[in-house]
């Protein structure tokens, strides 16, 4: 079984991570959004250290933190979005009753599955030394790490080419 | 309860909220942080898997940090179609680009 301290800590988490995914659903504001983001992210990266997998944690909080919200936050911005929020306004009806829909189907389906199938868990998880991560990465998956480079480097290139304002000619 | 049922409840609750928010919102921005709330939960719940059972743990984590850079490549992505669409609808609300011509 976990630690009393582990499972205090299991539950701040947690509540972090649902807590901040509410807001980031649900504020009017996405500014608000992206801080509830933020809080999620930071949540999924104590349940990381929680899990034993120190460099997960540092990962997720150096590229989703750092990097992935620093671009919404552009996108925002660049996206001119007026200040009351356009989340704000009225919906299409039935809107609200699709969303309920799409959020209670796969709770209640996959959790049901996961509860009733439980999958046996050792109670303990150990820490993976870098040096194996390292090595699986560049020794048994070359390719997949090639690959990600490759789709990296397309979708910024991409990116630069689509915001790119070409001179005299409607965008 | 098991300890790698409870992440996955969380992980199953991140994508179930993630859908929800990418039905609710109507701008792309909105559903932008949507779809980072169910990689996230993707994320997790692979972690979790690897590092909780017999399993080799070093692919999981492996398997995770490619999930990052999806993430990071597809963020870079949307980030650069909603400046597109905003400089040419002058909106980034969904109903309002509904219009597919060329």
């Amino acid at each position: 079984m976990m630690e009393l301290l582990a499972k205090i800590a299991f539950a701040v988490y947690a509540i972090l991570i649902l807590g901040g995914g509410t807001i980031a659903v649900g504020a009017h504001s996405l500014v608000r959004a992206l801080v509830g983001l933020i809080c999620s992210l930071l949540g999924v990266a104590g349940m990381y250290m929680l899990m034993a997998a120190p460099f997960m944690a540092f990962m997720q909080i150096l590229i989703y933190v750092g990097a992935v919200c620093v671009l919404i936050f552009f996108a925002i911005m660049l996206s001119q979005a007026d200040a009351q929020g356009i989340e704000s306004g009225t919906r299409r009806p039935g809107k609200a009753a699709l969303s309920a829909l799409t959020f209670i189907a796969p709770v209640f389906v996959i959790g049901f599955i996961l509860v009733k199938f439980q999958p046996a868990s050792i109670s303990l998880p150990v820490e993976v030394p870098l040096i194996t991560i390292g090595k699986g990465l560049l020794e048994d998956y070359p390719v997949a790490f090639e690959l990600i480079s490759v789709v990296l480097l397309a979708a910024m290139g991409g990116a630069v080419l689509l915001a790119f304002e070409k001179k005299g000619r409607k965008v | 309860m098991s300890p790698l049922l409870m992440y996955q409840l969380v992980a199953l609750m991140l994508l179930a909220i993630g859908l929800y928010g990418i039905v609710w919102r109507k701008s792309f921005v909105g559903m932008l942080i949507s779809v980072e709330l169910m990689l996230n939960g993707a994320g997790l719940s692979i972690v979790a898997a690897s590092q909780l059972t017999e399993a080799g743990n070093s692919i999981g984590q492996i398997a995770a940090l490619f999930i990052m850079g999806l993430a990071a490549a597809e963020a870079t992505l949307v980030l650069a179609i909603i400046v597109v669409v905003a400089r040419r609808f002058k909106s980034v609300e969904t109903d309002a680009v509904s219009r597919l011509k060329g």
